[in-house]
């Protein structure tokens, strides 16, 4: 073991050195070099120059026109999108070009109304959408989206953009929580009632070994949400009024503390880990975890939330996460036409279709889920099946402080072991002035 | 031929001071100029001046939390500081060992854990090490038949497990430091000592410390400052969105953070951020002391 | 003759025993580290479950191929070096001459902008960012390696000028004077008297600044708006951000890859490192 150790050491002592003093001798020298050569690598993909002289002819729609689109989620699925809208745009000159940018939501705060550095339209989750109206960075798509197109989709993924009376977000795909479970490691019949699921998690899970029934991130907010819909209460309401401490949400929290104390300690890493390296039978978890249980090789199986019945009888209700495109105010003044022709292409059937095929994603439209494959696809239409019951993530800009003292809650209760109501009572003043503190 | 001229001086730290006032003291600046307005979210670009009142509001935030955290800067500050410089005070005794010969390798390999950026070495620790299931430490634990223990979820271990990350994470430039002080020192006053009979303790006490002193004061003031700012360990570790460990752990960046940043008022943190400021400027008038400056 | 014999036996114990603690501080510090490589060789499977061992069951590369292969890994690289060079040559160049200034030059209001710039050094830079971004919109400096640059040199200033301020004053006045009587000018003092001498100082400087740019990401990731200009740990960040992509085995290589030439460039600057650092602190 220790030779092992300090054969790998010298070896990379030696490479260190070798490569080491190499490049720092040649730092100085080829830094010319470099610029050189990384500047005509950045002008083959880098669409500034372009985008400026799209700009200066913005009304003539004969012009090529270049929309430049935000995101911070993963770079296929977008390239996938832009691949299908540039396609269908082809003939209208109209291209798009997907950027990833990390930490979008302070990127915006920053480049939202920046018309020659920032995007023109921007694709993220619809949670945020009231931040960004409330900053005034973001156009009504109203006027620039067709009756006919917002008619195809689930009324659901619609309603998720609306903030006041208005659509701001055109929806692209949709993300609920599902139960995935190892067909391998699960014995008999996945239970129907929370009841009969936490009976099976008892019997099998064993923490000194590290082998687990069920895991979930049980003191993540959005995890937690789907018991907490179902039990009535609330995070935060329409109106932004927290609701940590109502009696529902209180029950639901306690409810779940259980089943958290049969689940690891709730990370992110550890839960997914634990999945992807069958120590965990079954995982709540989302459309992003697919890649990694497949490279994994599990067998996996899939269950809608929904299915799950409370002992008050209600199924689970998790939060729907909405992803969709938004417009900000300086490209829906200067190139209108060019950004309604996006917003009809990236709602069309056959975005959805290539997304749910190749990335599990659930279409919006309604029509994409005539594509035969699509209907086959069993993770696809259990998140179909759960969008009746889910519940959109509130939109109102008040939600994006309500994470951190909801998720203090639940990991004071099921971490720390602290009493939930007076918990509850803690943490909803401490939502009340981060509220407060807003205005 | 310490010179006096009235104008040379300025002209050549001329560069030096704008680049200084361009990157430091104007963002302080326009900071002191948003806690005045009412900028925040539903006042994004019309936001106007509204005077004091963000003060106000952030004094009121002066409160017992506040206190808590203030508390538990100063404590993690001064231990911290103190375990930094007593370990390495003895780790580079032991590199300048009369005799070692391997004394290089082992600095090189000391000065490992610096190079990695430090929200990666965060995140390796807290996967790596600190993780309840695949934890080096819990693995080793239950190697010897104990039981898991969760490091982050309550607030004494937490606070140990910072520390041990954030010695892992300082302590290479600290023995550098003191690594390269005492190769200052001049030998004779050793062999002097020696021919005196003084011991292990009296050649610290009388000779190693003393001298040591002034060389590494600098490099302590501005260490102090940087612990006292720390942001990243506990935050990481234990208050990640989404992945809350459990422990209440708050210094007063994270408690700033948590009260006035992550609401989207400008104003108010700027105003909570003025207010921090003029307290590390305090905080520093006490550590100031310990650095002499020869005229 | 018994005497030294035992003393001899004695200092050898000694060392015997210096060296196990040493070999044991270095190992326990290392250990995260050797972690991070065996995770990191160990597949995209990865072993974040498996027993008690550094050592990877299965050892392959494919991560770092992979990385290589699948982000723009070179030109990350060649942005952090450009990055780092410019920077490193700005604030040396800058604090050079000013803590020449503040070290041979007697005026007034200079021990009062010593200290204001050790308190001003005492802001959470991270507070900076929004005024820096506003100032930048102004002088239409974003989405430029300029305007990186100017962030990083202004960030780094204060601390070189203090270090190299100290080293400066350890020189003896009296090598200067001669030449100062040859008639040669302040630069021409600096280039060829002072700066050879203080050498050790402004290189164990300038590190400290590659390893600040090396290992920033926040402002990186923030000012450029394009991927391709991203630096290493820009990229890196941006690379275990996402839930869809996050892969411990791959951000360990990624980390791994990331650090070694801080490391390489630590080794070969090592010698000067130590009598560098000391001197800057001599009266600091």
């Amino acid at each position: 073991m220790k030779k092992r150790i300090s054969l790998i050491m010298c070896g990379l002592l030696t490479a260190g050195a070798l490569f080491g003093c190499g490049s720092a001798a040649q730092t100085q020298t080829t830094a010319v070099d470099d610029s050189t050569e990384t500047s005509g690598a950045e002008a083959v993909s880098s669409t500034d120059e372009s985008t400026e002289a799209a700009e200066a002819e913005e009304q003539a729609s004969a012009e090529p026109t270049e929309i430049k689109i935000w995101h911070d989620a993963d770079e296929a699925i977008m390239q996938t999108i832009a691949d299908n809208v540039n396609e269908a745009l082809a003939d209208k000159q109209i291209t798009v070009s997907f950027e990833k940018k990390t930490g979008l939501t302070d990127q915006l705060k920053l480049y939202g109304n920046d018309a020659a550095n920032g995007p023109d339209m921007y694709f993220y989750a619809h949670d945020s959408l009231g931040t960004f109206i409330e900053m005034g960075i973001l156009s009504p798509i109203g006027d620039m989206a067709d009756a006919s197109v917002m008619g195809d989709l689930l009324p659901m993924t619609v309603e998720a953009g609306i903030y006041g009376d208005e659509q701001y977000l055109m929806p692209v795909y949709f993300e609920t929580l599902l139960f995935l479970y190892n067909k391998e490691l699960w014995n008999g019949d996945v239970p129907s009632s929370t009841e009969d699921l936490y009976k099976y998690m008892s019997a099998n899970t064993d923490a000194a070994a590290g082998t687990y029934a069920v895991v979930n991130q049980h003191s993540t907010a959005y995890n937690v949400a789907p018991f907490i819909n179902a039990f009535g209460g609330y995070i935060i309401d329409k109106d932004g009024n927290p609701g940590l401490n109502v009696q529902e949400t209180k029950d639901a929290i306690e409810y779940n503390k259980k089943f958290a104390a049969l689940q690891a300690d709730g990370d992110y890493n550890t839960v997914t880990t634990l999945f992807n390296e069958k120590k965990a039978a079954a995982i709540i978890g989302g459309p992003w975890l697919i890649s990694g249980i497949k490279d994994a090789g599990i067998d996996l199986g899939i269950k809608s939330l929904s299915d799950f019945t409370l002992p008050n009888g209600k199924g689970l209700a998790p939060y729907s996460g909405v992803q969709g495109i938004g417009v900000l105010k300086h490209a829906a003044e200067n190139k209108k036409g060019a950004v309604a022709e996006v917003l009809r292409a990236v709602a069309a059937p056959e975005v959805g279709i290539a997304l749910a095929n190749n990335f599990n994603c659930a279409p919006a439209n309604v029509k994409a889920y005539e594509d035969a494959d699509v209907a086959s696809n069993e993770m696809i239409m259990a998140m179909k099946t759960t969008a009746d019951t889910a519940q959109p993530m509130p939109n109102i800009p008040q939600m994006s402080v309500m994470w951190d003292p909801a998720e203090k809650l639940l990991a004071a209760v099921n971490k720390s072991g602290e009493d939930v109501n007076t918990a509850a009572e803690e943490f909803e003043k401490q939502a009340e002035t981060a509220i407060a503190d807003m205005q | 031929m310490r010179r006096s001229n009235k104008m040379l001086p300025w002209l050549y730290s001329l560069p030096a001071l704008m680049l200084v006032g361009m990157i430091i003291v104007f963002p302080i600046l326009y900071t002191g100029y948003i806690s005045l307005t009412n900028m925040n979210l539903f006042h994004w670009f019309d936001f106007e001046i509204i005077g004091l009142s963000n003060y106000a509001r952030a004094l009121l935030k002066l409160d017992a939390g506040f206190l808590s955290a203030l508390l538990t800067t100063i404590l993690w500050t001064v231990v911290n500081i103190v375990l930094q410089v007593l370990l390495a005070y003895f780790i580079a005794l032991a590199l300048n060992a009369q005799g070692l010969k391997l004394s290089r390798l082992y600095k090189t390999l000391l000065m490992f854990p610096w190079a990695m950026p430090a929200y990666v070495s965060i995140l390796l620790w807290r996967v790596g090490m600190y993780n309840t299931e695949f934890g080096l430490l819990n693995k080793l634990l239950a190697a010897m038949g104990l039981e898991k223990v969760n490091f982050l979820s309550e607030n004494v271990p937490a606070f140990i497990s910072c520390l041990a990350l954030n010695l892992w994470m300082a302590l290479p430039f600290m023995i550098m430091m003191i690594d390269g002080a005492l190769q200052s020192i001049d030998k004779s006053y050793y062999e002097s000592a020696q021919l005196d009979g003084a011991g292990f303790l009296a050649k610290n006490i009388y000779i190693t410390v003393p001298a040591l002193r002034g060389i590494i004061a600098p490099a302590v003031i501005m260490t102090t400052f940087t612990t006292f700012k720390q942001f990243d360990i506990v935050y990481l570790l234990t208050m990640q969105k989404g992945a809350l460990s459990g422990a209440t752990l708050q210094t007063i960046i994270t408690y700033a953070h948590q009260n006035a940043f992550v609401s989207n008022n400008y104003g108010l943190s700027s105003a909570v951020s003025i207010i921090i400021f003029m307290l590390i400027i305090c905080f520093s008038m006490g550590t100031n002391k310990g650095l002499k400056e020869e005229d | 003759m018994k005497r030294t014999n035992r003393r001899k036996i004695k200092t050898k114990l000694k060392l015997a025993v210096l060296n196990l603690l040493l070999i044991t501080l270095c190992f326990l510090g290392l250990v995260p580290i050797l972690y991070a490589l065996s995770l990191s060789l160990s597949g995209s499977g990865g072993a974040l479950s498996a027993g008690l061992t550094l050592w990877p069951e299965k050892v392959t590369i494919e991560n770092y191929i992979k990385i290589i292969t699948e982000e723009p890994f070179f030109i990350w690289l060649s942005n952090s070096v450009i990055l780092s060079a410019a920077t490193m040559v700005v604030a040396i160049g800058f604090a050079v001459v000013a803590s020449y200034a503040f070290s041979r030059f007697r005026f007034k209001g200079r021990k009062g902008i010593l200290k204001l710039l050790l308190v001003l050094n005492a802001f959470p830079q991270i507070l900076s960012m929004f005024a820096i971004f506003r100032l930048f919109k102004t002088m239409e400096m974003l989405d430029s390696k300029i305007g990186l640059v100017i962030v990083y040199a202004g960030s780094m200033c204060i601390f070189s000028i203090w270090n190299m301020k100290g080293y400066f004053d350890t020189i003896p006045v009296e090598i200067e004077e001669a030449s100062k009587i040859d008639g040669a000018g302040d630069f021409q003092l600096l280039w060829k008297i002072v700066l050879p001498l203080a050498r050790p100082a402004v290189i164990v400087t300038a590190v400290m600044v590659l390893i600040f740019v090396w290992n920033e990401y926040l402002f990186a990731t923030t000012f450029l708006l394009n991927e391709k200009s991203y630096t290493l740990a820009g990229g890196l960040y941006q690379l275990q951000s996402n839930d869809y992509s996050r892969s411990w085995p791959l951000f360990s290589a990624a980390s791994i890859m990331v650090s070694v030439p801080i490391l390489a460039v630590f080794f070969c600057i090592q010698k000067y490192m130590v009598s560098g650092l000391t001197a800057g602190g001599v009266k600091g």
